[in-house]
């Protein structure tokens, strides 16, 4: 292995742009599913010549879009149920980890029909660490265009928060869900996890008439990650992200930095979101692998590597000053 | 957080009485026990997402912190049309599938009971009416007619509500008494 020829391959430069791709897709679907069901809901009713004209109208967009696919939508529609808390893709029932743990929390039970739906996630989170977090989480879209919002308003002149906490707070607050779903006999966590919230409020906002309380709360995470610490629900409190990172913690992909091409920008530790070190090659077991830090590195020093434990610290980058001064010092105490 | 502990203690001993204080609701068909149902919901919103009557709604903060987010029917704003695709949606055993056939549906179903109320019933007073019967998706089975159309619910009632649903007396002269076990 000659890691001093090493180049990241060079589309994983653009793998924030796939990620975004993939975050927009998930809420977009997540938006798209309540609105076939209310679709699927006419359609089984008969009731075209009954509806308010604003409800024709739906009507008849949806139809448009979805006539391609199905003559029969009230039934055929019914192949993508679900969120990404839990779902139902064509027979493939899929759901998240944190729902399989809360829900043995709260039965004391092991409830195998349902543990497995949460089995591909798992091993997706085995290889690849907490990608849900950063490539599908519909609650993390928001709070990442929310960290937008935040840059700009911080440049209109409001006063956003930058405070820190322990990072090791959400798993206490995992563990505390789990104990009181116990003692509730109820998933208590699923109140508290932004992606299940947003994924069902989504679809009480579409399709129940209103959004619920928990629209209340992630409207209050949304003010937390504003006004008191960025990123502050996904990096200091949730639960669903302590559970990700606890089971991607010997992730097999994961990145690295190529200390040979790192100047020392510290740009990588800037933009990630989840307050890791990648610039000293400190990734941990937080890291999503959103590839921001690949994406922003203006010399093509981060690149992945696949090894079940992270690299350990490199020291200064080869073409960091620090760097240079290290060897100018070295080469005169050689003379 | 530690007072919705005890509260959440206090009432997992005994949810029926809980659930008999609030509003008389019914879980969706194929639900299980009520205590079972509360462990094993994980408030996806599938079920609603399936219902093509739109009759299942979730509970907000107003049925307890348990109940939260947890799917109910209110017979008299719309009744279950026992479809029975929310039970091959719910992928946690919550609400149990059951086969859309006649046989299974009277067997597993058990949503509540429905009740007549011969001093509101128009068919008692006189005043042929007969609606609820017309409404049941098992007539004859879980309700017969008698003289003058008086209804008369048996046994074998499963509770979807389609006939408080449809009753034209106001009150209802029907009600479904929920078995939420």
């Amino acid at each position: 292995m000659t890691a001093a020829k090493r180049k990241p391959f060079f589309l994983w430069r653009h793998l924030n742009k796939l990620r975004w791709l993939s975050l927009s897709l998930v809420f977009a679907m997540l938006v798209a599913l309540p609105c076939l069901h209310v679709y699927q809901t006419y359609r089984a009713a008969h009731a075209y010549d009954l509806l308010a004209p604003s409800e024709q109208r739906f009507y008849d967009i949806m139809e448009t879009l979805t006539s391609p696919l199905t003559d029969d939508p009230a039934e055929d529609l019914d192949v993508v149920k679900g969120s990404t808390w839990s779902g139902n893709f064509w027979g493939l029932k899929l759901s998240d980890p944190l729902a399989a743990l809360g829900h043995i929390s709260a039965g004391l039970t092991l409830y195998w029909p349902f543990l497995l739906t949460a089995l591909i996630p798992l091993v997706i989170t085995a290889i690849f660490g907490r990608i849900f977090c950063g490539w599908l989480c519909p609650a993390n879209f928001l709070y990442e265009l929310n960290t937008n919002l935040t840059a700009w308003l911080q440049w209109a002149g409001l006063k956003v928060g930058h405070r820190r906490f322990d990072r090791r707070i959400k798993y206490l607050v995992l563990a505390v869900g789990l104990l009181l779903s116990v003692f509730s006999g109820s998933i208590m966590v699923a109140a508290v996890y932004p992606p299940a919230i947003v994924g069902r409020e989504l679809y009480y906002g579409i399709a129940q008439g209103g959004f619920g309380v928990g629209m209340v709360f992630f409207a209050g995470t949304l003010l937390f990650d504003l006004l008191v610490a960025r990123r502050g629900f996904c990096r200091y409190l949730c639960p669903g992200g302590a559970l990700y990172s606890l089971l991607g913690r010997y992730r097999l992909v994961r990145l690295r930095r190529l200390v040979e091409a790192c100047n020392d920008c510290r740009k990588c530790n800037a933009v990630c979101e989840f307050e890791l070190d990648p610039w000293r090659d400190g990734f941990g077991q937080e890291c999503t692998n959103c590839a921001a830090c690949i994406a922003i590195c203006p010399t093509n020093a981060m690149t992945f590597d696949i090894r079940p434990f992270d690299h350990p610290e490199q020291g200064p980058g080869h073409l960091g000053q620090r760097y240079r001064r290290g060897r100018e010092e070295q080469m005169d105490e050689a003379v | 957080m530690g007072g919705g502990a005890l509260a959440a203690l206090a009432t997992a001993g005994a949810p029926s009485t809980a659930g008999a204080a609030s509003r008389r609701y019914l879980r969706p068909p194929g639900a299980v026990a009520e205590e079972e149902f509360l462990s094993r919901c994980i408030h996806c919103g599938q079920c609603g997402e399936a219902c093509p009557n739109r009759c299942i709604k979730y509970f907000g903060a107003e049925n307890g912190h348990a109940a939260i987010d947890t799917p109910y029917i209110i017979p008299r704003e719309k009744g279950c049309i026992l479809c029975m695709k929310c039970g091959d949606v719910c992928p946690s055993g919550a609400i149990q599938p059951i086969p859309r056939e006649a046989e299974a549906i009277l067997d597993n179903v058990a949503m509540g009971h429905a009740v007549v109320d011969e001093n509101l019933c128009l068919s008692f007073q006189g005043k042929t009416c007969g609606v609820c019967y017309r409404a049941c998706p098992l007539p004859d089975v879980a309700i017969y007619v008698a003289m003058l159309e008086q209804p008369h619910v048996t046994d074998k009632c499963v509770g979807c509500g389609l006939c408080e649903r449809s009753c034209i007396q106001m009150p209802q002269a029907i009600r479904v008494m929920p078995n939420r076990g």
